[in-house]
């Protein structure tokens, strides 16, 4: 128990002082006098104590103050009415502010001017999120084993290899270079530091308290570096060394087939048909590929299907208004704190809803009077790797261009929690970026890579997110929405519009490299400069459709565009399944309103199943033993629903995920230790169990007696599917088995280690290719929200699983999980003046200068 | 009177500064008065307990325990009462060392005959 070792301490020093009584006076007298002994060591013992428990030990926060129940933890509860002190002075305001706080803890903020406006902006949410905002700044420095220790040391190297602090230097040249964003985020910064400044260790978050640190003053820098976790979190995963394995060993004929550059079953967010309004720029030629194998190793996330995103607009021909709907739930790793914040900004020049990350000033997704706006994840390629040939091994140069070119060096530091000497580790440069890793240094994901340079859009890309939220959050037309294009570089978003003029669109916004075909879909030749990137995509050639025939748009990081589109985004996007399901359903849906978009939101159909397990069940139906096997008749009758309650859910992904593995495993072994190798996508793998059965791949090159086809696969695995659940789960009872109990989505704390601060097994239905895309991973909808236009005033709903506060003492730090787990979406308070009376409104508190 | 005054004084000390003007209160007031070294531990240790306790219990109350049981899972406390002897266990200790002192420092420095 990590408690025992202060109250060893405390034992010892209270005996040691009977001890002294014990040592005969005459020796004691001839050498001091007792008296003064007794009160010097007590005054050592009583001093000593108190300085032990007033500073960390070990893994302890300090005990003092932090058990003290004037100081300590017990002051980071909040009652359940806790209302904030209704007047506060500060310093750096030009006028006044009044913060009117809702009963879900939003604060709607009125300043008198855009400067005030933004300072509130930080000070407010500071004081329900700083501990939050300090730790993703310090993610995104490579800082966090200062705090955490060396247990964050790895996950510092590698975000810093990553350069997401160069990244974050670039972002705020950029915001400095305009004036309206100079101002956002000067007055930002000023507000959050008015919070730090106030803030004594009583009122500190726990999180600090623990961890034993106080908050950094905060700056334009901090703000860019929580957008640089974005970029991060967005575009850093490659598969580009799985695919180039696969590539040396089946050659491009295969891999063609295999790996095809656009599904057989998709619904492209721009609809097919749609006509380019431009003329094209020209593409890159096709190279030379690489011919050298590869020798050097690279491991790194490949795929994570639970980053995505839904969002739509439907026109007001198809609303029961007369006048658009839009609705939004971007999916990310869930936590708590939460992501998002809610907040609604007014000033003489704004008036806006929505939510925001804390740390990143403005709204990013929500909406005003006239318009409102929604996005989700493109995910294109944008993270590329260049194999480096160097020309000894001192590693001093590298090959470029039939020259070798000098490879600069640095030294990142690392002063981390609980080690005497500061750590170091040195990186290569090249002018394509940084060598991920080194020969003989451990990579982050994984082992070993060598000589592989690292070009992703996220320390290049330029633009200026403020600038970009500070128009949309004024917004009043498409006009003000097409202006906001250039300035959203990276992450790409696929930005969702609608206005009450009965305007929609959406748009693939970002800043795209402009490639040639399959460039970057494996590892490319760091010493053909044909290979390099060399400029970007023209942002007004970015796909995008206003007003589409079919009357709606939608995106869920599918495929951008079909294949009349003139350039290379990238050859694998996530699966169609959740944009199919959203554009049939909008296809069909006719008088749409805020229930039946929120019922979409939820939606559980699994487009998987409807593909393919009729013909899984006809394969199983010819076993005898699989017919006789109570899950059987089960799967059979499933309603295909990733409903909470549904055992055929359970059993039905469980037996996709299997059948993936058994047919492409022992081809494309994914986890090999010398040459691991991306699978072949499920579109691509369904498609081949449909049409050819007989294919050679489904034979299990492991068994040499046996040639197998797509039936034995099948049939082995749905008897190993249920094996494994069994295993895992007892024997198949509804209650055990059911869907919702199955999958479970845990919704950790930023600090995992923090377990009581998490919500653990969170009961709801969904799934990774669902459109309702909850996943046991921990992944899903972060922020659901729906707004109906209108020409007076919209009406908004949303909720997100966590709570305004950041604080796990509050009644305000998860209340809104169960809301969200059941489907449901809260009224969103938007506010038309200071002066509205609004019976959700419960406290109100005036900041002045 | 010195277990009261211990209470009253280092309530509004630790209401309104650092908890360490805690043990800095116990030393004077057990330098004050105090008949021996058992005894002031024994005061200054019985004055904060209760203090501590009482005010933590308060804390609980109020806000509805949502802050107790975390804390105590998250320092593998297996339950919450055993977090309140924690919590008053180390705030007792160092008021009765404080307070020893004071009675130590006062037998040393100030002549009582």
């Amino acid at each position: 128990m990590i408690v025992g070792y202060p109250f060893f301490i405390l034992t010892c020093t209270h005996k040691s002082l009977y001890f002294i009584n014990k040592i005969p006076k005459p020796f004691i007298s001839s050498l001091f006098s007792m008296k003064y002994l007794r009160a010097f060591l007590s005054l050592v013992i009583a001093g000593g104590l108190t300085y032990l428990l007033n500073r960390p030990l070990g893994v302890l926060p300090s005990l003092g103050p932090f058990f003290s129940p004037f100081t300590g933890f017990w002051q980071n509860a909040d009652a359940p009415l806790k209302l904030p002190p209704s007047e506060m002075k500060l310093a750096g305001l030009k006028g006044e502010v009044t913060v009117e706080y809702d009963d879900n803890g939003v604060p709607h903020v009125f300043a008198d001017n855009d400067e005030d406006l933004y300072f509130a902006q930080g000070y407010i949410i500071a004081r329900d999120r700083l501990w939050q905002m300090d730790f993703y700044s310090r993610v995104a420095a490579g800082r966090l084993s200062e705090v955490m220790g060396p247990l964050a040391l790895d996950f510092d190297r590698y975000n810093r290899r990553l350069q997401l602090p160069e990244g974050a230097e670039k972002l705020v040249e950029a915001f400095m270079k305009d004036p309206i964003s100079k101002m956002i985020v000067e007055s930002y910064s000023a507000g959050v530091n008015a919070y730090i400044e106030q803030v004594s260790y009583k009122e500190m978050a726990i999180e600090f308290k623990i961890l034993g640190y106080t908050p950094e003053a905060w700056s334009p820098l901090k703000t860019a570096l929580v957008e640089m976790v974005m970029r991060k979190d967005m575009n850093a995963r490659s598969d580009d060394y799985r695919m180039s394995n696969a590539l040396t060993k089946y050659g491009k004929e295969v891999v063609n087939d295999l790996f095809p550059d656009y599904p057989i079953e998709e619904s492209p967010i721009i609809p097919v048909g749609t006509k380019w309004a431009f003329t094209p720029v020209a593409v890159p030629k096709v190279p030379e590929l690489m011919k050298e194998a590869i020798a050097a190793k690279l491991d790194i996330e490949a795929e994570n299907p639970g980053i995505g995103s839904n969002n739509w607009a439907v026109h007001g021909s198809r609303t029961a208004t007369g006048l658009p709907l839009l609705a939004n739930d971007p999916h990310l790793g869930l936590s708590l704190p939460s992501i998002w914040y809610q907040m609604q900004l007014v000033s003489p020049t704004v008036n806006v809803y929505g939510v925001c990350v804390p740390g990143w000033p403005g709204i990013g997704i929500g909406f005003n009077k006239d318009i409102a706006w929604g996005m989700t994840n493109v995910g294109s390629d944008v993270f590329d790797f260049y194999q480096i040939q160097f020309k000894d091994k001192t590693l001093k140069q590298y090959k470029y261009n039939n020259e070798w070119r000098p490879v600069t060096m640095k030294v990142n530091e690392f002063k981390v929690k609980g080690l005497p000497t500061m750590t170091t580790d040195t990186v290569l440069y090249t002018h394509h970026g940084p060598i991920l890793y080194s020969e003989g240094q451990k990579p982050f994901f994984g082992d070993l890579p060598v000589g592989h340079a690292l070009t992703w859009v996220g320390p290049v890309a330029q633009g200026n997110s403020l600038k970009a939220l500070y128009i949309s959050n004024r917004g009043k037309s498409y006009e003000d929405y097409q202006k906001i294009m250039g300035l959203l570089a990276a992450p790409g978003f696929n930005l969702v519009f609608a206005s009450n003029q009965n305007d929609i669109a959406i748009t693939s916004s970002g800043h795209f490299p402009l490639k040639w075909k399959e460039q970057g879909k494996f590892i490319l030749d760091g010493s053909n400069p044909e290979h390099d990137w060399r400029s970007w995509i023209p942002v007004e050639h970015n796909p995008s459709v206003k007003n589409p025939m079919r009357g709606f748009v939608s995106s869920a990081n599918q495929f951008p565009a079909d294949r009349s589109y003139p350039y290379y985004l990238g050859w694998k996007f996530a699966p169609g399944e959740r944009g199919i399901r959203i554009n049939e359903r909008l296809s069909a849906m006719e008088k749409a309103t805020v229930d039946s978009l929120r019922l979409m939101q939820g939606d559980n159909f699994n487009i998987e199943a409807r593909r393919i397990l009729p013909d899984l069940l006809k394969i199983l139906e010819q076993d005898a033993s699989a017919k006789a096997n109570p899950a059987y008749p089960i799967l059979a009758k499933w309603n295909m629903r990733n409903d909470p309650s549904e055992v055929g859910a359970t059993i039905f992904e469980r037996l996709v995920r299997e059948l993936r593995l058994a047919i492409w495993e022992d081809d494309f072994p994914s986890k090999d230790e010398k040459t691991p190798m991306s699978l072949p996508t499920r579109d691509r793998t369904w498609e081949l169990l449909k049409k050819q059965p007989t294919s050679k791949w489904f034979d299990d090159t492991r068994t040499t007696n046996k040639i197998e086809t797509a039936d034995d696969i099948v049939k082995t695995t749905f008897k190993a599917t249920i094996d494994s659940l069994t295993a895992k789960y007892g024997p198949m009872t509804h209650a055990t088995w059911a869907w919702g109990t199955a999958k479970s989505t845990d919704i950790k704390h930023l600090v995992p280690l923090f377990k009581s601060f998490s919500r653990m097994d969170v009961i709801n239905g969904g799934g990774a290719n669902i459109v309702n895309a909850t996943t046991d991973a921990g992944h899903g909808p972060s922020w659901r929200m729906v707004v109906q236009l209108d020409k007076n005033w919209p009406k908004a709903y949303g909720i997100y699983p966590g709570g305004q506060s950041g604080n796990p003492g509050s009644p305000l730090y998860d209340n809104m999980i169960d809301k969200w787990a059941k489907g449901e979406l809260n009224e969103l308070v938007f506010l038309k003046s200071k002066d509205e009376k609004h019976p959700k409104v419960v406290s109100t508190v005036k900041l002045k200068h | 009177m010195v277990y009261t005054l211990i209470i009253v004084l280092s309530a509004i000390a630790q209401y309104f500064g650092p908890w360490w003007l805690m043990p800095i209160i116990c030393f004077g007031l057990c330098f004050w008065k105090s008949e021996t070294a058992k005894g002031a531990y024994g005061i200054a240790f019985a004055a904060i307990s209760t203090l501590w306790l009482s005010y933590a219990t308060y804390q609980n109350i109020v806000t509805q325990g949502v802050i107790t049981n975390k804390i105590a899972e998250l320092f593998r406390i297996p339950n919450a009462t055993l977090l309140f002897t924690a919590v008053t266990f180390v705030g007792g200790t160092v008021a009765g060392f404080a307070g020893m002192a004071g009675y130590y420092c006062r037998a040393a420095f100030v002549s009582t005959k």
